[in-house]
């Protein structure tokens, strides 16, 4: 697989000595979709912030492009630049109380002159959905509007790889579908995106791969039908399989679908169900 | 805040920020070099009219907004004209009014100062029209703008980056503490003073430790977009400030002609 960026055995201990990542291991393909899944502490945050170089691993080593993160000021400044990660709680990314301001701050921070930055800012609003809203207060925003500005934010930088850490998390339906279409057009433009979340079933509808973690390690990583399939990897990670996995496997064991391939969500089963034909359920004698 | 919701919500929200600065510096000016009390008046009364009618600030924001530096100036107005009862030897007889100065009485009572007033009215229509001239521009223009054109002022960084986050902290704060106290009074939290007491002071701990954690968050998500050591915005722009300055000189020179007259 063509990696963008590889984590090798690395390791973390916070400053308290508990431990955040134990031989985590992890590669990335360029272009491609990543779902991140684990239950709470298992480490996806640490582990999305050390790929951002916001930590350092105390053991181990990152690697993007095949070359080792260059720690340094000027190094960091290249890092962040192609991978951007948007946090979880918009209330702690937002610092600057004006739409347009706090979305300019990373184009600003690359050096770019004031009308690229301008353009990327309207660019990056626009693709959010929020493009009527570059002159509003930040705190009269939505929950979900203060998110896409995060995201704003973040896209602004035009990053290679792009970060979010549950972003799902606290969206209403149809924001969580808008979100998934922003991703969906982002990750059709190339970008590679890696998200952390708690639902198996979006990540196993959504991602081309699933990484696993438990413990602060990765603990099964690859094709997301591979991995959803992986009754064991999931249950050591905290998670249940995903609904439409086993709603088609009891169908299939009920003669109802054909074996084959499972579907990935649970409309897509619904949809194999509609094509096939009709057969109305025989009254049993009493 | 009812500052902040005006400035949104003005129609002047879309005018350059320098042009509102150079209006309201006119107005200043004015207040300054006029002398006559009605004039003065007449000043404060155009200045507020410019705001709630031209800017379309809610009359009940505006009277909220003035009331506390009108109880002020209402408290200075009447210190003017009270004065205690101490004999002041050799400036001027007890009893007799001195022009432009309180009469001092020698029993040690308050008494009237009816001498003052010219000096009062005058020192509270300038005070009325500057503070007429101020809130015309603050509350028709959001702080970021505001940081915008101190940031074209040359102001230092420093101070205007500490500025730009303290705004931005008082929401985050100030939704964090209803938060807490919602959470607080669902569990019966405010039942009573001494429930209410105990409750504040959890919750003022609490929010210590929070400012310490959002401090750091933040500091974490500014270096995640690349930040060393500045915060940068991109100033908002407005593409008619060339035209909107004009004005704004023009009014501002009609203001202080008016202001002048009174000189003559």
């Amino acid at each position: 697989m063509n990696s963008l960026i590889e984590m090798q055995a690395v390791g973390h201990a916070f400053a308290d000595g508990s431990s955040g990542l134990r031989d985590c291991s992890l590669a990335l393909g360029r272009g491609r979709r990543h779902a991140l899944l684990g239950a709470n502490g298992a480490g996806k945050t640490t582990l999305l912030q050390h790929l951002n170089g916001l930590l350092r691993p105390t053991a181990g080593r990152l690697l993007l492009d095949g070359q080792p993160y260059d720690y340094s000021r000027g190094g960091l400044a290249q890092l962040r630049r192609r991978v951007g990660l948007v946090f979880q709680n918009p209330e702690r990314q937002l610092f600057s109380a004006q739409v347009e301001e706090d979305v300019s701050f990373g184009p600003l921070n690359l050096g770019l002159d004031a009308a690229t930055v301008r353009a990327r800012v309207t660019a990056a609003l626009d693709a959010v959905g929020l493009g009527g809203h570059a002159r509003r207060a930040v705190h009269h925003l939505s929950f979900g509007q203060k998110k896409r500005v995060c995201i704003a934010g973040v896209l602004a930088m035009a990053p290679d790889v792009l970060l979010l850490d549950e972003p799902m998390a606290g969206l209403d339906a149809p924001m969580q579908d808008e979100l998934t279409a922003l991703l969906d057009r982002l990750a059709a433009r190339g970008t590679t995106i890696l998200l952390s979340t708690h639902d198996i079933d979006f990540a196993y509808g959504w991602a081309d791969d699933l990484h696993l973690m438990a413990g602060g390690r990765v603990i099964a990583s690859g094709p997301a039908q591979a991995v959803g399939a992986d009754v064991d990897a999931l249950d050591a990670a905290g998670q249940r399989p995903p609904l439409a996995l086993a709603l088609h496997a009891h169908l299939v064991t009920r003669g109802v679908l054909p074996a084959g391939q499972a579907p990935r969500s649970v409309d897509a089963v619904l949809d194999a169900l509609r094509i096939q034909p009709f057969q109305p359920l025989t009254k049993t004698p009493t | 805040m009812r500052i902040e919701t005006a400035a949104y919500a003005s129609r002047w929200q879309g005018v350059a920020p320098s042009a509102k600065a150079l209006f309201a510096l006119g107005g200043m000016g004015a207040a300054w070099v006029a002398t006559r009390p009605g004039t003065l008046a007449g000043l404060a009364v155009v200045l507020a009219l410019a705001a709630l009618i031209g800017a379309r600030v809610p009359l009940r924001t505006y009277v909220a907004v003035a009331l506390p530096p009108l109880g002020f100036l209402l408290l200075s107005c009447l210190t003017m004209l009270m004065t205690p009862g101490v004999a002041t030897p050799g400036v001027a007889t007890p009893g007799v009014a001195t022009p432009g100065v309180a009469t001092p009485g020698v029993d040690g009572s308050w008494h009237w100062a009816a001498s003052m007033w010219p000096a009062v009215a005058r020192t509270a229509g300038r005070s009325l029209a500057m503070l007429a001239a101020l809130l015309g521009f603050v509350l028709t223009t959001p702080l970021p703008d505001l940081l915008a054109l101190l940031r074209r002022l040359r102001t230092p960084e420093l101070l205007l980056d500490l500025m730009a986050l303290c705004y931005r902290m008082l929401f985050v704060l100030r939704q964090a503490w209803e938060e807490g106290v919602t959470a607080q009074s669902a569990r019966l939290g405010y039942r009573g003073w001494r429930h209410a007491w105990r409750s504040t002071g959890l919750l003022a701990g609490q929010m210590a430790v929070q400012v310490w954690q959002r401090a750091s968050a933040l500091q974490m998500a500014a270096e995640a977009r690349g930040y060393q050591g500045q915060l940068r915005f991109l100033p908002a722009e407005f593409p008619q400030a060339r035209r909107q300055n004009a004005w704004a000189v023009l009014a501002a020179a009609l203001l202080l002609l008016a202001a002048a007259g009174d000189r003559v």
